[in-house]
């Protein structure tokens, strides 16, 4: 028998366990040293990537979210009670490092697109008759590309600066060459979400060339994964 | 769910019911902790099969082609 593992919470007691799982599955908290680890049952071998999975893995890990931050597992974690107990015991440190670090916090997430502009596209294939006009046509792309790397840097750093005090952490991804120029997460104390979202809307206001999508309050998926720190503190790669 | 921790989705006019599924598939099949090898996943749904491995990518073409779609009407 397999577990299926949703989250990890370092106070929850006692567990609400009215929430169903993957499957309909009971959801239970299974306690290893001092923390738990929210669980189903689970016969198959794998789980199936379909859209009403997704909501339950995502409907358990917000049913604690009022009463604590967990540290979500991604979808699809299937472990034996075993393995689950040497994964927490073997990197309780960081596990705690990491809970400290977003206790009292939620995710917010922001994405920036920018309208794609026709004016300077580059011409078609079958419209390039001559080396000279290749080249010309790569040096067009290659100036476009360092163009939209700028501009989604300096986008980067804008951003930043709006709600910076307002935040504990973020990780961004800047994706230049795309529609999206970026996605932002930011690890938001639960008592300044208010002044968060009133400076994210007073910034958007100012930039009415770009599209946002706000989302949010999310449990900390961003912030959850300790892999780094875990290969940096034992040196492996 | 108490109304302050209800999902918040601002969007500018978008269908948010299919936004709020993307941002959810996007925080649930990217993000959180990874126990090493131990994501066992089947995919037998096509359009999750696009959604899983580019959801980034494809909630922003989403949104990107309501948004078209709005301005040309």
């Amino acid at each position: 028998m397999k577990l299926y593992a949703y989250c990890l919470v370092e106070d929850l007691d006692p567990f609400d366990a009215t929430t169903r799982g993957i499957s309909g599955a009971a959801v239970r908290a299974l306690q290893i040293d001092e923390l738990a680890v929210l669980v189903s049952d689970f016969n198959a071998d794998s789980v199936a990537v379909t859209r009403e999975n997704a909501l339950d893995h995502a409907a358990v890990v917000r049913s604690v979210l009022d009463r604590t931050t967990p540290l979500p597992f991604r979808f699809g974690t299937l472990v034996t009670e075993q393995q689950l107990r040497s994964y927490i015991t073997s990197r309780k440190p960081a596990l705690q490092t990491r809970f400290a670090h977003v206790r009292g916090c939620v995710e917010m997430s922001v994405k920036i697109i920018r309208e794609v502009s026709t004016d300077n596209e580059a011409p078609k294939h079958d419209e390039i008759t001559s080396g000279t006009s290749f080249l010309e046509e790569k040096r067009r792309a290659l100036l476009g590309s360092e163009q939209k790397a700028t501009e989604a840097t300096e986008l980067s750093t804008w951003l930043h600066e709006q709600v910076d005090s307002l935040t504990r952490d973020e990780r961004v991804v800047v994706r230049p060459s795309e529609k999206l120029v970026l996605a932002a997460a930011h690890l938001v104390e639960r008592d300044k979400i208010p002044q968060y979202k009133e400076k994210l809307a007073a910034a958007r206001k100012n930039r009415t060339e770009l599209h946002f999508l706000f989302s949010g309050p999310w449990p900390p998926y961003s912030f959850a994964n300790i892999e780094l720190e875990f290969k940096t503190q034992f040196g492996v790669s | 769910m108490s109304s302050s921790f209800d999902q918040m989705i601002v969007t500018e006019e978008w269908e948010s019911t299919d936004l709020s599924l993307l941002e959810t598939l996007d925080h649930v099949l990217n993000r959180g902790l990874v126990i090493a090898g131990e994501i066992t996943i089947s995919v037998a749904d096509i359009d999750l099969i696009f959604v899983g491995l580019n959801v980034l990518v494809s909630s922003v073409e989403t949104a990107h082609e309501v948004l078209r779609k709005r301005q040309t009407e």
